[in-house]
């Protein structure tokens, strides 16, 4: 067994960052409450940096938690996410929000949660790691103590998480008593063998743990929690949310399902396909009537997980394509929402509003603004030049590959109607009349995190392949057995 | 000894009565122990397998602790946020707060 703590050090980095963050604001109550983000951005960018060091290596620490360029990949991605969120807090944040201290370490909590649920090869890790990324955002979505809004979210957020973790618990549970380990690996092997006698028992595990995990990233039926918590929750926890702990839940769901579950892929194939078609036209049909900006990206990104599972669904033992295809649309999803968010806070930072009415004539008073979220719809919606489209013509190719047609059609269906909910927005930014002329004042930092944010966009829309790369690296250490590793890299 | 059946008996039993708590109660306390009592289930589960099926091991008894540890964890968390509620609201029926609809 490998005890070498060093192999943790960018979570150690992450953890003391927070702790420090906390001794900080109370004990140097004069410092301006807006470089507290700028300083956990920082810890945030030195985990990332840190993370780097185990590049292309791949060892694990005591059999549960394995760096290798999976980890790696998503440490980096966790990391970048965390500075953005910290950096587009900063403002909000102190204009709104109390004890702005432990807002910052909690953000740098769940960037330790998502790391490790990417990093985890074992169940209880992945439990673990689930739960504290899943509290620290429960935290976060109440944190606004006064506000009824934040604090129905956050309840609702926090009893259907609750929730969901038991049905999870006892999925594992199942799963343990038939494979009497709780290694990925173990699983994968016990599972290939014969398992006759136990199917019931091996279903209903799946279901569950299915149902559990399809809670935390926001699948229909289990998606309730989702528009009220976005809603409630402050602006920037919702960018949070919606980046990490969609990205969080889905590094452990395809791990999990690739690592451990494979053999069993006929077993859940339709059952996530169907899962997959219910969430992209739910999710993208009741995103038409929204007139609330966060509701809108909030079933927005329902539809998106929608699109997401298509990639589990596709998974097959002979190559890694739909995996890296998920992995892919995840980081190109997670770029335009982000920018989309800053957009949504920067322009609440000015007016606090965020009804799609309000953004009428933006275009006149913030033209970069408006292009820039212009933008990030678009890129949301597929449209050729940005992230969205090459991502999703990956994923969808993926997914004809494994003979799911039918799912890649309702996929490309929806797209068209995501199309259109998108372009009302634009529309009132373009056409509206705004209240006065006037134009906003600059906000220098969060432009520049927007710019980065939109340059994102334009590298992954306009040359995908180092990025993709980057991505089969990654996902090739998911696949259990020489079979998948020697057939890796042979995508587009 | 007992046979196994019995206890996963028991611990489905449990789990059903959680979800069925889950679902019918109004008050969010109510809720949370019936959250509680699916957890359970769970260990009850873990310490069942760990105990008749892998008796050299303790990954099963360690889950449990866990799952245990992080309930409690859990509560307290649930709790602060129902107290927040009822501060501003005197309530801690789910049903009464319902400001935000789809």
């Amino acid at each position: 067994m490998n005890l070498d703590w060093s192999l943790l050090a960018p979570e150690y980095v992450l953890a003391g960052w927070a702790a420090m963050l906390v001794s900080v604001d109370l004990f140097w109550g004069r410092l301006r409450k807006d470089w507290l983000g700028y300083l956990a951005a920082a810890g945030a960018l030195a985990s990332t940096l840190t993370s780097l060091i185990w590049l292309n290596d791949d060892t694990n620490f005591a059999n549960l938690i394995e760096v290798n360029n999976y980890t790696t990949f998503f440490r980096v991605f966790f990391g970048l996410i965390g500075v953005f969120a910290c950096v587009a807090s900063a403002r909000f944040v102190k204009d709104r929000l109390l004890h702005p201290g432990e807002y910052y370490a909690l953000i740098l909590l769940t960037v330790i949660g998502g790391s490790y649920m990417a990093a985890a090869r074992e169940l209880l890790t992945a439990y673990i790691s689930l739960e504290l990324l899943s509290f620290s955002l429960y935290v976060l979505t109440s944190y606004a103590k006064f506000d009824l809004r934040s604090n129905e979210g956050g309840l609702k957020y926090m009893l259907l998480g609750a929730f969901s973790s038991a049905i999870f618990l006892f999925g594992m549970s199942l799963i343990y008593g038939v494979t009497r380990t709780t290694q990925f690996e173990g699983i994968h092997e016990v599972l290939t063998g014969d398992t006759s006698g136990f199917e019931l028992t091996l279903f209903l595990g799946l279901v569950l743990i299915i149902a559990g995990l399809g809670f935390k990233v926001a699948a229909v039926p289990f998606h309730m929690w989702t528009p009220d918590a976005y809603e409630g929750a402050p602006l920037p926890v919702t960018a949070l949310i919606s980046a990490i702990s969609k990205a969080g839940g889905f590094a452990l769901f395809l791990k999990l399902f690739a690592m451990a579950f494979l053999p069993l892929v006929d077993d859940w194939r339709l059952f996530l396909a169907g899962l997959s078609a219910a969430t992209m036209l739910l999710g993208n049909l009741v995103a038409i009537q929204q007139h609330n900006i966060k509701r809108l990206l909030a079933y927005s990104s329902i539809g998106q997980v929608g699109y997401l599972l298509m990639g589990i669904a596709a998974l097959s033992a002979d190559n890694a394509d739909a995996a890296s295809a998920l992995v892919l649309h995840l980081a190109g999803y997670v770029i335009s929402n982000l920018a989309a968010f800053v957009c949504a806070i920067i322009y609440f930072n000015w007016t606090e509003k965020d009804e799609i009415a309000d953004y009428d004539g933006l275009a006149e008073r913030a033209p970069f603004l408006a292009l820039a979220l212009s933008i990030s719809l678009f890129s949301l919606a597929g449209m050729p030049l940005f992230a969205g489209f090459v991502t999703k013509f990956i994923l969808f190719q993926a997914a004809v590959e494994e003979d799911l047609l039918w799912l890649a059609s309702i996929a490309v269906f929806t797209s068209f109607v995501s199309l259109y909910y998108y372009l009302v927005v634009v529309k009132h930014m373009y056409l509206g009349e705004p209240e006065e002329p006037t134009r906003f004042p600059t906000p220098w930092v969060e432009y520049a995190a927007l710019a980065v944010l939109l340059i994102g966009v334009f590298l992954v829309g306009l040359g995908p392949q180092p990025l993709f790369n980057a991505v089969q690296d990654s996902t090739a250490f998911i696949f259990t057995g020489a079979e998948a590793a020697a057939t890796v890299g042979a995508g587009p | 000894m007992i046979p196994i059946q019995h206890f996963l008996v028991l611990s489905s039993i449990l789990f059903s009565l959680g979800i069925y708590g889950v679902l019918a109660r109004r008050s969010a306390v109510l809720i949370l122990m019936s959250v509680e009592l699916m957890l359970q289930a769970v260990s009850i589960n873990f310490i069942a397998f760990a105990v008749y099926l892998a008796p050299e091991e303790f990954t099963g008894l360690i889950f449990a602790i866990f799952v245990i540890t992080v309930a409690a964890a859990e509560v307290g968390l649930a709790l602060a946020i129902v107290l927040r509620i009822y501060r501003n609201k005197a309530t801690a029926n789910v049903d009464e707060v319902d400001i935000m609809k789809w």
